[in-house]
């Protein structure tokens, strides 16, 4: 008994040593034996019975293996519609070009984003993939990421895409993608409005004088605060509050100058007010107490409980607080009204602006260029998953939309909830930047960190602006 | 050591399959990242020769040298806390005194098989200013006035999520104590005319020097693995807040991903492996000026 | 061994009656804070995620095994697939682990020569190896040599980082047992490898088992290497299988826990299902000394 383990043991570690040896030898590309289960793999025979139905421009000229990288996993896809679209398309495109076996690799974001880093620091980049836009200037410079001006300008659908939703995959006048999924945005307040109205305000305030006045009111009526944040994740401080509060000081044309390395400064005068402001506002008692030990999905129930009667957030905390407010109250469902954040004294820019854009773009690996025909089957994955399938899916089902403009989108069939946010997004408010769409990962990093002692009453705009700025000049 | 030495071939055909796979997965990757620290490199082809000037930076980096002094607290924390609890634990379990023995010996691993996720859960939970049993506790026995955000106290927080991290590896330091004092005869530790105390007294000073290399080998995987402490901290605080319970691997970890400096990344890695080299080496030094004395 | 006399103390009968409800007392809650979280997993996995987010600690209002049968019924999640992977990958890293860990510890702690010292230093400092942040120079040495992405890929981290621990163990063990034995056995004639199998091998059962189990949780629960390692989805382990429940910006925790606790179920039964006769083992190593 025992001799036979010993016996298997040995077998073991003399396998393992050949296949040590064996492996030495071999060379980059490698192919696996098992069939990845995700994927669909289809067999390549070579029958042209079943005809491409859409997007043949070139992708049936192709037969063999496609790597694709995305992280709209099916947990995902429930509920976020962006994600479900995705999906779908994926699954059509794949059946209109039987020929192509699409490998996918689906990671949850987290994840995702170290795999691909991991990946393009080894230049071993899958044939495509989706690119975050703060990576694209330095992905562009390393030539890992295939400049798809001409293509973007030869797509079917060219002439139906927003502009605007390219600037954060734009590295002087060349494009490196197609922008993906949905656009929402990143700063909306949802509030009740039957409790901002018996505070004395039929809308949401303008100004934050008036929130602090409100404040008061809540805060001797039984609630602890007016609006709820989490920010423990250390991101949404920046994308879902400064981002926005920072456009209404500086202007757009001062964040232009920041990612064009036009001669702004963070420790520019506008952007460090900004910065104090928001460092008094989470100070002031208008917010929850707990605001940098709670993420956003903490938050967010203290809004869907009614404890608190804001909550800020983005366009997917939107989609939770909608989808269980409807199950759970459908009253304050009915009640719940969405609103821009209200101007800072002395800040001159749009009072009317939240950050939108899409974060994510298609993009194809450089090393494309090499096989003419795998690169048309690439490009027409690209066209497909950003075209107007996806754009009409999501419009139809859960009035989203994509880089892809669909006219007449019927709002009529979707409730008050779903309309107004649809308003928020796309027609009553003027867009400005997320401002981690751009310039370097790096910066951010220091910036949120420094945000954190920031709203702790730990440190004070200028140092923090200090810091971020160091961090700009180091990496950007 | 045996008198006899075995034929070097032997020897040699033992140690080569372990020792080659070893070096090739855990020193060449050392090696390359030695070798990368040299280089600013924003991940991706390109790369530019700076030679030592990503060290320069590291001598300079001020949350570097922040993490460090974090570590070394929790190491300190979990060296009494991990080590000395489990040891006290397994003498206990040991005693006559102490029934239910095999649930404790079984139960108490099972937390260290748990993924960091679930444990900080678990202890945000416990932690939480609004819902967290800890000011709920406090609130019932009349000390509102202790309750707070307890993760948003910049003084505390390195030991509030130290605790999630002693709790969770008394068991695996119980588990590997257990197994060496099972050489040791019974009777040491139940000779039925001794009372709880001398019992409990005579088992430390009989039973610590007998497996007194198994509790070095534990205070060797408690403090190398303080050293790379990562999961529970990001899972509860991600560092914060600002960095104030930032830690070495968890700030190369961000430099590398967060922030895609993998250059100075490596540059990091390094330097906690350097300086994880001069804790242990210090710490058997100590250890061996203690055991002549 | 000296054996130190101690005198027998009359009159303590109440001193130690505090003694063990104090002791046992300490010993039953920490025992039962470490089965909390199993029992928190369990309960938590019969809500659905609405009423885990509103409320994580509390029991499921209307407790349902929904989770469970989506799981199950899903084939995107790939549990099986994943299960069967975790099950090889770990089987055979914990089998080599002990197998060399075995071998290398002993020659370490009975063997001199030259070099000796050097193996020593080199094994600890694989323990001081920060992974998380040497992630990119690993996946470039696997890529390099093509052995990333492969069914095996793993065994190669998972044996190497395990091995330290495993060698520390066993040394740590060996130096309390007598040298006499093997000397014996030397003189009757038996081989250096067949003292090793034969009569150090089986005294070494406790230390061996615990290092099985340590291993055994440590190569299940693995998910960096894992991540930055495999990019095929048919060779993902189970922690990279459990990323699929994951979202960008919402996770479905109760599901995750439900599919957690259906993947470590054949672990957890093992352990606790055998930790008696684990224990039994532990005991019927002893060597007296």
């Amino acid at each position: 008994m025992k001799r036979s383990k010993i016996i298997l043991s040995l077998i073991l570690s003399i396998v393992m040593a050949i296949s040590l040896l064996a492996g030495c030898g071999g060379n980059e590309t490698t192919t696996t034996t098992a069939a990845p289960a995700d994927t669909t793999t289809t067999t390549a025979a070579p029958d042209d019975t079943d005809e491409t139905t859409t997007g043949d421009e070139g992708g049936d000229g192709y037969a063999g293996d496609l790597t694709l990288m995305h992280f709209s996993t099916s947990e995902e896809s429930e509920g976020n519609g962006g994600s479900d679209g995705f999906r779908t398309v994926i699954a059509q495109w794949e059946e209109a070009n039987p020929d192509i076996t699409l490998k996918q690799t689906v990671l949850a974001n987290d994840e995702y984003k170290t795999q691909v880093a991991t990946l393009a620091s080894a230049g071993d980049l899958p044939d495509v993939f989706l690119l975050q836009g703060m990576n694209t200037k330095s992905w562009a410079e390393q030539g890992l990421i295939m400049d798809m001006t001409d293509v973007i300008k030869d797509s079917p659908h060219y002439a139906d895409y927003n502009q605007a939703y390219f600037t954060p995959f734009t590295d002087g006048d060349k494009l490196y993608g197609l922008p993906v999924l949905t656009g929402g945005t990143c700063t909306v307040i949802v509030y009740d409005k039957a409790a901002w109205a018996e505070a004395g305000f039929e809308e949401f305030p303008k100004t934050w004088d008036e929130v602090k006045e409100a404040n008061e009111y809540f805060t001797a009526n039984g609630y602890k605060e007016s609006i709820a944040f989490g920010n423990s994740g250390k991101w949404q401080m920046n994308s879902c509050f400064l981002s926005t509060l920072g456009d209404r000081f500086t202007g757009p044309e001062w964040f232009q100058s920041i990612i064009d390395k036009g001669g702004a400064a963070f420790t520019d005068e506008p952007f460090v007010e900004a910065l104090d402001y928001t460092g008094m506002l989470f100070q002031s008692g208008v917010f929850n107490d707990d605001f940098n030990a709670i993420n956003n999905e903490d938050a967010r129930e203290y809004y869907i409980s009614g404890e608190t009667p804001a909550f800020i957030g983005g366009n997917w905390d939107v989609s939770y607080i909608g989808a269980t407010l409807l199950e759970t109250d459908p009253e304050l469902y009915e009640n719940t009204g969405f609103a821009v954040l209200p101007q800072p004294e002395g800040a001159t820019g749009s009072e009317n602006s939240q950050n939108i854009g899409l974060g994510y773009a298609v993009a194809i690996n450089s090393k494309l260029a090499e096989d003419e025909a795998k690169l048309a089957a690439a490009i027409d994955l690209a066209y497909y998953v950003t075209g107007p399938e996806f754009a009409s899916y999501v419009a139809e089902n859960y009035a989203l939309g994509g880089l892809t403009q669909v006219s007449n989108v019927d709002l009529s069939a979707f409730d008050q909830f779903t309309q107004d946010f649809y308003n928020y997004s796309y027609v009553d408010t003027n867009a400005c930047e997320i401002y981690d769409s751009y310039v370097s990962p790096a910066v951010w990093d220091v910036l949120n960190t420094e945000l954190q002692n920031l709203t702790n009453g730990d440190t004070d705009g200028a140092t923090v602006a200090q810091l971020t700025q160091e961090a700009y000049e180091a990496n950007y | 050591m045996l008198t006899r030495r075995p034929p070097l071939r032997i020897l040699i055909g033992y140690l080569l399959i372990p020792l080659a796979l070893y070096v090739f997965a855990v020193f060449i990757p050392l090696i390359t990242a030695a070798f990368y620290s040299m280089f600013e490199w924003k991940g991706g082809p390109n790369k530019t020769f700076t030679g030592i000037a990503n060290y320069i930076a590291l001598i300079q980096d001020k949350i570097f040298w922040l993490s460090f002094s974090h570590n070394l607290y929790l190491i300190l924390l979990c060296v009494i806390g991990q080590v000395g609890v489990a040891f006290v634990f397994v003498m206990m379990i040991n005693t006559r005194f102490v029934k239910l023995k095999s649930i404790h010996r079984t139960f108490g691993f099972f937390p260290s098989t748990i993924a960091a996720v679930y444990v900080g859960f678990i202890w945000l939970m416990i932690y939480d200013s609004r819902r967290g049993i800890l000011n709920w506790f406090l609130e019932l026995i009349g000390r509102e006035d202790l309750t707070q955000v307890w993760l948003n106290n910049t003084d505390l927080v390195m030991t509030l999520v130290s605790i999630p991290l002693i709790w969770q590896y008394i068991g695996y330091y119980m588990l590997i104590l257990l197994s060496a004092t099972s050489s040791i005869d019974k009777e040491i530790f139940e000779s039925a005319e001794l009372d709880g105390a001398n019992a409990f007294q005579r088992s430390i000073h009989i039973v610590l020097p007998m497996i007194k290399n198994t509790v070095i080998v534990c205070l060797v995987l408690c403090v190398s693995g303080n050293m790379k402490a990562f999961d529970n901290i990001y899972v509860m605080t991600a560092g914060g807040p600002g960095n104030n319970s930032m830690v070495l691997a968890m700030y190369g970890y961000k430099v590398s991903f967060a922030q895609q400096n993998m250059g100075y990344g490596s540059a990091i890695s390094v330097g906690i492996f350097v300086l994880g080299l001069l804790v242990i080496g210090g710490m058997q030094l100590v250890s061996n000026k203690l055991s002549k004395d | 061994m000296a054996e130190k006399v101690y005198g027998m103390t009359t009159g303590r009968r109440v001193g130690n009656g505090v003694l063990t409800v104090v002791m046992n007392t300490i010993m039953i809650i920490f025992s039962l804070s470490c089965i909390f979280p199993l029992v928190w997993m369990f309960y938590s996995s019969l809500k659905v995620k609405r009423e885990f987010n509103a409320d994580i600690i509390g029991l499921p209002p209307n407790p349902t095994f929904e989770n469970y049968a989506k799981i199950l019924t899903n084939k995107d999640y790939h549990i099986a697939d994943s299960l069967i992977n975790s099950v090889r990958t770990t089987a055979l890293s914990v089998a080599l682990i002990l197998l060399f860990g075995f071998v290398v510890g002993y020659i370490l702690a009975r063997v001199k020569f030259r070099g000796n010292r050097v193996i020593w230093i080199m094994l600890l400092m694989g323990m001081l190896i920060p992974v998380h942040s040497l992630l990119v120079p690993i996946y470039i040495v696997f890529n390099r040599t093509g052995m990333n992405n492969q069914w095996y890929t793993l065994l190669f981290p998972y044996i190497a980082f395990g091995m330290p621990i495993a060698v520390f163990l066993i040394h740590g063990y060996l130096k309390a047992v007598p040298v006499a034995l093997e000397e014996a056995a030397s003189i009757d004639g038996s081989s250096f490898s067949g003292t090793l199998f034969k009569i150090i091998m089986p005294i070494c059962k406790p230390v061996m088992v615990t290092i099985a189990i340590i291993q055994t949780f440590a190569c299940w629960n693995e998910f960096s290497f894992a991540l930055v390692l495999l990019r095929d989805v048919g060779l993902h382990t189970v922690p990279l299988a459990m990323t699929q429940f994951t979202g960008q910006f919402s996770s479905d925790y109760p599901k995750i826990m439900s599919a957690m606790l259906i993947t470590m179920a054949p672990i957890v039964v093992l352990y606790f299902g055998f930790s008696k006769n684990i224990i039994k083992g532990m005991v019927a190593g002893v060597v007296k000394g």
